[in-house]
Order: structure tokens, then C-alpha cells, then sequence
């Protein structure tokens, strides 16, 4: 049996730390303290006992107050539609609708800006994509510049230049079912521009394939890449006077293949010719980085 | 640009949810009525959507939603009593003896005196024993300072026995306690 202990100003001090206690606030030390005097005193003990006897009924009896089973599914519809509502139409006070208003032409500003960039960046990618196109027309369609039996290979490696030479293979194999007819250094009426240029034969028609050098220019990522990206490749699609035309980025140049096949026979194609293209550029790059510049501009 | 991802949703209810009972019980606690309780339940869900951008991961999710629980509950108090709060508070603490706790209490008697404690006491009681919060998260979820955590938790725990022993012995058990103690057959 305890020892009744009748310090009273230890069981008051007891008393008053009882709830810090309960709350696990205590410092470990006075803990200490308060638990050698619970040992000797009776009274402060069954006081405890009887605090924490309360404290367990609360807990245990909210413990068995479940919430409504059908609360979690409502909340969870009204976060949806929460969600997906603007955030303007959510009770607000004046202010925060004129703040809403400022922020809104400020976003109308940017949005603004942003469309202008991109339909500037639409316009880039559309004139670069009409090079190919124009030159497809100029020079196999309208100058029928290709003879009706194809060149031999050793003649059109000669017309390629040494650097150029190295594509011809390329060409040869990705176009499956076309025949090389030529392939030539080209150069455009009134503008220092050239391009290589292989004029193909295959499903009855004929289509173009063309490098030309795009001096640090590069077509947009992102959205504008119309035609799907295939391996480090990205396709640009687009149909201009009557030809699809599929436009990629090979080493320093803009590729294109042209004709009037369709967008989708013209972008498979030039996905199978685009990555032989590059391979065929980086092999030969280190050594013809000089001559490709006095070939494609001072030539 | 105006919504939230679904990911965004995703992520909060993944964070949020797991609170609802506790939340749920603690508002019935303070409104005293289910669907009030339910309709603050859900206000307090939508209000922390939209400020989950400002909860920090890994902090502590379930101490967030009770500071949005209380100050929304104490905002629509405010708006329908247009009174402060101090003024509904009981005289202080007195030294009067404390009854003895009944040795087997039931919920509905201890729900039943908990509901007659008075809101200021009632919500530190529910956050301190119920939902075991520490004092510091307390003072914060209700605006207070500590020391009026601590006292209001200190006398809000008296006043919860005194209930207590009130509706124990209109259920009887008062007496019930008594017989065994003086060794009478139950």
C-alpha cells in the first residue's frame, strides 16, 4: 500500500502540471519529478487515473463517430467542379474581380504577344517550307531539268561534287520504288541561294529531294512540328500550289521532299530518308565543311 | 490556364482526404448539428484546394486543414452571432472539489457532457484530447496564444467532468458507481 503523502504544495504543483502531462507538454526532468510523487501519493494518483479514465472514454467515443459514408464521394464531386470551374466565377469580393479584370488584360497582353510569335513562327516555318516547294516547281516541274532515262550513277556523283556525292546512296535506298533520274548543284534566278537537288521518278510522278543551307536558322520545336518527330528528326507538313511538301532540319541544312503524292506518302518518305541524310552529312562533315561552303555559295 | 490539373486534385485529395473523419467529427463537435457539420466539412475541403498551392509537402497536412476548419467556422460564427466570442466564456476557475470520474462511461455520456461545454473550451478539449494536437498547433489552428490553450484546455477538462458526473447520474450511474462502492450487489 502507497504511503499517503501530505506535502500539498507537491500535490498542487502535481495537480497543475496534471493537464500538460495528459498533453505529453511536460519536459522530460519535470515528468520525472511528477512520477515519484504519483508513486507516494494516493490522492494525485487516482486524480490522474481518473483524467485519463475521461480522456480515454472522449477518444474512444469520437473514435465510433464515423462520418456520413456518401461525404467523401459529395466532396469529391464538388472538387471536380471546383476544378474545372474558373476561378473567377467562385464567390468573390469587388475587389478581387477588378484585380481578376487587370489580371485578365495583363494575361490578354501576354496572350497577345504570344500568338503574335507564334504566328510569326508560323510564318518561318511556312516560307521555309515554300523553298522547297518553289524549287520542286522551278526546276523539275516547270524547267524539267531531268532526262527522260536516268542519268547513270557515275554522272550524277560527278554533277554532285565530291561532297555531295556521298548523299546520292541516300536517296538511292530510302525511296523505295523511285529511281534517280538527276541530281545537280541548283541555284535560284536572282538569289544567292543554292541547293542539292535529286529529282526522283516513282509512282508515276516525280518527286524532289533538296538540301538547302539554313546559315544558323532553325524551324520551331513544339507545336509547330506538324508532320511528328522521329528519332532527333522533326517533320514539317505542308500542302502549297498543289505539292505536300515534308521539311526537316539535317545538320546545317533544310531537307525537303516535294511532289504531289499526297502528305502522307511524302512525309513516310522523307521519315525513312531524313535520318539517312544526316548520316550521310556527319560522315562527311569534317572533311567537307570547307568545300560545301564554296560549293553551295561560291561555286 | 484558369484550372487546376487533375493532377493538382489528384495530389490534394491524396493529402486531404485521409482527414475527413476527423475533420467531420470535429465539426459535429462544434456545430453540434450532422449536416452543418457536413456542409463545413466540404467548405473546408473547396477553401483548401485553393490555397493547396501554399501547403508545403511533408508539413503537417492534417494541422492545415484544421486552422481552414476553424477559421471558417469561426468566421460564420461571427457573421450569425455578431458577438464575440469571450463574452459567452464562464467564470474562471474555482477550487471547488473535482467529482470522481465513473469507472465505466459510455459514449453517449461523454458525447453527451462534452456537447454541454462551452464552445471555447469545447473545440481546445476536442483538438487537445480527441484529435491529440500539441498545444503550439492548437494556438495556431485557433488563433490563440499559448497560455490561453493551456488554460482554456485546463478548465475545459473540469468543466467536461463536471458534465460528466451530471449526466452520469441522470443516467443513474452516479448512484450505480456509488452502490459498488459501498459494496452493495449491483
Amino acid at each position: 500500500m502507497n504511503v499517503l503523502n501530505f506535502d500539498s504544495r507537491q500535490c498542487d504543483r502535481t495537480r497543475r502540471q496534471m493537464d500538460a502531462y495528459l498533453s505529453n507538454e511536460l519536459l522530460v526532468e519535470t515528468t520525472d519529478d511528477m512520477l515519484r510523487h504519483l508513486e507516494d501519493c494516493e490522492g494525485c494518483s487516482s486524480e490522474l487515473e481518473s483524467r485519463m479514465r475521461i480522456r480515454e472514454a472522449l477518444q474512444g467515443a469520437a473514435a465510433r463517430q464515423p462520418a456520413p459514408e456518401e461525404l467523401g464521394e459529395n466532396i469529391h464531386q464538388r472538387l471536380k467542379k471546383a476544378q474545372s470551374r474558373p476561378y473567377w466565377t467562385a464567390r468573390a469580393p469587388a475587389w478581387t474581380l477588378a484585380l481578376a479584370g487587370v489580371a485578365l488584360i495583363a494575361i490578354a497582353a501576354i496572350a497577345g504577344q504570344q500568338w503574335m510569335r507564334m504566328e510569326r513562327a508560323r510564318e518561318m516555318v511556312a516560307s521555309v517550307l515554300q523553298l522547297g516547294v518553289s524549287d520542286h516547281l522551278h526546276c523539275a516541274i516547270r524547267g524539267h531539268n531531268y532526262p527522260d532515262v536516268a542519268n547513270p550513277p557515275e554522272v550524277l556523283r560527278k554533277k554532285l561534287g565530291p561532297q555531295y556525292a556521298r548523299l546520292l546512296p541516300a536517296v538511292e535506298t530510302k525511296l523505295p520504288g523511285f529511281q534517280v533520274l538527276e541530281a545537280h548543284i541548283c541555284s535560284v534566278p536572282g538569289s544567292p541561294r543554292k541547293y542539292v537537288h535529286f529529282i526522283t521518278r516513282g509512282e508515276g510522278t516525280i518527286l524532289s529531294v533538296i538540301l538547302t543551307r539554313r546559315d544558323g536558322e532553325s524551324l520551331p520545336a513544339g507545336r509547330f512540328v506538324t508532320g511528328g518527330s522521329f528519332g532527333n528528326v522533326n517533320l514539317y507538313e505542308k500542302q502549297l500550289e498543289g505539292m505536300s511538301v515534308a521539311g526537316f532540319e539535317v545538320g546545317g541544312y533544310f531537307g525537303f521532299v516535294v511532289s504531289n503524292l499526297g502528305q502522307h506518302d511524302t512525309n513516310q518518305l522523307a521519315e525513312g530518308l531524313a535520318p539517312a541524310l544526316q548520316t550521310a552529312l556527319n560522315a562527311g562533315a569534317s572533311r567537307a565543311a570547307t568545300s560545301v561552303y564554296v560549293t553551295l555559295f561560291q561555286g | 490556364m484558369f484550372s487546376k490539373s487533375t493532377a493538382g486534385l489528384e495530389g490534394f485529395e491524396a493529402a486531404a482526404m485521409p482527414h475527413l473523419t476527423a475533420l467531420y467529427r470535429t465539426a459535429k463537435f462544434l456545430v453540434r448539428n450532422p449536416a452543418e457539420a457536413e456542409d463545413l466539412v466540404q467548405d473546408v475541403y473547396l477553401e483548401a484546394l485553393k490555397s493547396f498551392h501554399r501547403f508545403q509537402p511533408g508539413t503537417n497536412c492534417k494541422a492545415w486543414l484544421f486552422s481552414i476548419l476553424f477559421h471558417r467556422f469561426h468566421h460564420l460564427r461571427r457573421r450569425m452571432l455578431k458577438s464575440s466570442l469571450e463574452e459567452t466564456l464562464p467564470d474562471q476557475d474555482s477550487m471547488a472539489a473535482e467529482p470522481p470520474a465513473p469507472q465505466e462511461i459510455k459514449d453517449e455520456e461523454i458525447l453527451a457532457a462534452l456537447d454541454k461545454v462551452p464552445l471555447a473550451f469545447r473545440e481546445v478539449v476536442v483538438m487537445a484530447d480527441i484529435e491529440e494536437f500539441s498545444y503550439k498547433e492548437i494556438a495556431g489552428a485557433l488563433k490563440l496564444p499559448l497560455g490561453t490553450v493551456m488554460s482554456r484546455l485546463s478548465r475545459g477538462r473540469k468543466l467536461l467532468r463536471e458534465e460528466l458526473s451530471e449526466v452520469a447520474k441522470s443516467y443513474g450511474i452516479g448512484n450505480r458507481t456509488q452502490h459498488a462502492a459501498e459494496g452493495e450487489p449491483a
